[in-house]
């Protein structure tokens, strides 16, 4: 019953979020026009190398493939919450006092809130991209099997990024400002994670190293299994999302007990 | 005139300082955030590098002309908003929310000084990756490094003309703010890819609505050609988007009314 009333504390926290989100019109409408900008801006430049290479597949993928899979990919990169800049003002601000007297996990609250925003924006951004790409290019074959692998990839994709966020936040404690190091991981993330170009088409001695990294199961993974699904794929991807959530667990759990020993409260 | 351009320049040299030195109050912040930029610039390079090396040309574009591209984009946006960092996404809300009041009471044109208001930190990382990258990977002859020089400063120009342009929506549209910077984001983000890759209608409207054009593709043109032609087309069409940029926000600036806000420099 406690387990219970804890858990929808956390689960209203996310509604919450989720609900005010969908309040902030110009954001929606300023993602999405982004997203199609991308979208037409990559259609042009793989049209062009498909073209070229006069092969119908490259990197194992159809043209088609290639863009649902950059819709994909883009729409989860896009839908990332601002966790890194939240917890950092929390911290600059002395807010952080607000959220520890609360009978609520901060990292947990944290969690639900950036989880409400995501799933909305995720939402959204997939629903406009899916309209723009079958415009663009038309469906691709999809199975009821293949969607449910690629959604069963997702929630670890998200906590993983989560942790990745919050842990950059954390190092408010330290740094003067964490605006740099957010920087620095989100392009890691676009990098190592395979959001523009899937890993297949990076250089071959790279591959087996970008595989089993974090970033690569936050979007290549998912993005791989919604064009292409395999059983295969999906073992990989939950063994890999799985140590990755533990280690990142640890970690955060280790540099927030850290953090919090810098912590002094002054009355007033 | 020309003394008040060389008063204009002195005051800009007297903004820059002042800017630089509130900056360099938090050293570690500032540095932080000219490395994160010039890393960040450098992970967008590395994505043309890994393209490029599976896909060696592009419609007649190689790495190098790419390169080329993202060194003068970036060199010219740092310059712009290291210099004039409130051409950067705060004029649009500074006119909805009644801030311009302030700056209408320094002497002279208001405008100067409330784009030489301060600086963005991680503007100077965009400026020197555009320099590291055109003198390192390029490679130019004295010529193209001469113009490379200039026409950094041109597309500074354009990046500032096209955000007095795009922040001057507010005199019209009330808070323009989103559409302000989508707009620029959007000019942006055509700016630092090939032109090769779009038509004719789109690449219309690239020198027009959207003046990627302006921004990159010529000023890349003239360093490819080394064509003293093409670079006074640049040149040309830099000052016209300033000079559209400059007369949207004085045109605006009869319709604004000061609110009773009390507002402060930041």
């Amino acid at each position: 019953m406690t387990i219970m009333k804890s858990a929808n504390r956390y689960l209203w926290i996310g509604y919450t979020a989720a609900r005010s989100n969908l309040a902030y019109g110009g954001e929606v409408i300023y993602r999405c026009s982004f997203l199609t900008i991308i979208l037409y801006i990559f259609l042009r430049l793989w049209n062009v190398v498909y073209a070229a290479t006069g092969s119908d597949r490259v990197g194992g993928l159809t043209l088609p493939q290639m863009v649902w899979y950059l819709v994909v990919t883009e729409a989860i990169y896009l839908s990332a919450p601002r966790v890194a800049s939240e917890v950092d003002e929390d911290v600059r601000t002395g807010r952080l006092a607000v959220h520890l007297i609360r009978p609520l996990s901060y990292v947990g609250g944290h969690l639900s809130r950036a989880m409400g925003d995501r799933v909305v924006r995720f939402a959204i951004n997939l629903t406009v991209g899916a309209v723009l790409a079958m415009i663009l290019v038309g469906p691709i074959p999809i199975s009821a099997a293949g969607i449910v692998m690629f959604f069963a990839t997702l929630p670890a994709a998200f906590l993983l990024d989560f942790l990745g966020m919050f842990l950059i936040g954390l190092c408010a404690f330290w740094l003067e400002s964490t605006s740099g190091l957010a920087l620095l991981y989100t392009r890691t993330v676009m990098m190592f994670g395979g959001m523009f170009l899937p890993l297949a088409i990076y250089p071959a001695v790279l591959q087996p190293i970008l595989k089993v990294l974090p970033f690569a199961s936050m979007l290549s993974a998912p993005g791989v299994m919604f064009v292409n699904p395999s059983f295969l794929l999906l073992k990989e991807s939950i063994v890999i999302q799985g140590a990755a959530v533990t280690v990142f667990l640890l970690v955060v759990a280790i540099v927030q007990f850290l953090a919090m020993r810098r912590l002094f409260s002054n009355g007033g | 005139m020309f003394r008040s351009f060389v008063d204009y320049l002195r005051l800009c040299a007297a903004y820059l300082r002042i800017n630089m030195n509130a900056q360099l109050e938090y050293r570690g912040a500032f540095y932080s955030q000219v490395a994160a930029m010039f890393i960040n610039d450098g992970a967008w390079v590395a994505f043309w590098l890994l393209f490029f090396n599976r896909f060696p040309v592009l419609h007649g574009w190689s790495l190098k002309d790419v390169m080329c591209l993202w060194a003068v984009t970036t060199a010219g946006f740092g310059i712009a908003y290291g210099v004039m960092g409130n051409a950067h996404r705060r004029l649009a809300s500074a006119i909805a929310q009644g801030e311009l009041d302030l700056w209408m009471l320094h002497p002279r044109a208001v405008l100067p000084h409330f784009l030489l208001g301060s600086t963005i930190p991680s503007a100077w990382g965009d400026a020197a990756f555009g320099f590291v990258i055109y003198f390192g990977f390029v490679k130019p002859s004295f010529q193209q490094a001469l113009m490379f020089v200039v026409l950094s400063i041109v597309v500074a120009v354009v990046f500032v003309g096209f955000g007095v342009m795009t922040g001057s929506l507010s005199f019209y549209l009330g808070n323009a703010s989103t559409l302000s910077d989508q707009w620029r984001d959007i000019s942006i983000t055509f700016a630092t890819y090939p032109p090769t890759l779009f038509d004719g209608k789109v690449k219309l409207l690239l020198f027009t609505v959207i003046p990627a054009g302006f921004i990159s593709y010529l000023p890349v043109e003239s360093l490819r050609s080394v064509s003293i032609a093409d670079l006074l087309i640049a040149i040309a069409g830099a000052l016209g988007v300033l000079a559209a940029g400059v007369g949207m926000f004085y045109f605006g600036l009869r319709r604004y009314e000061s609110g009773n806000l009390i507002s402060m420099r930041e």
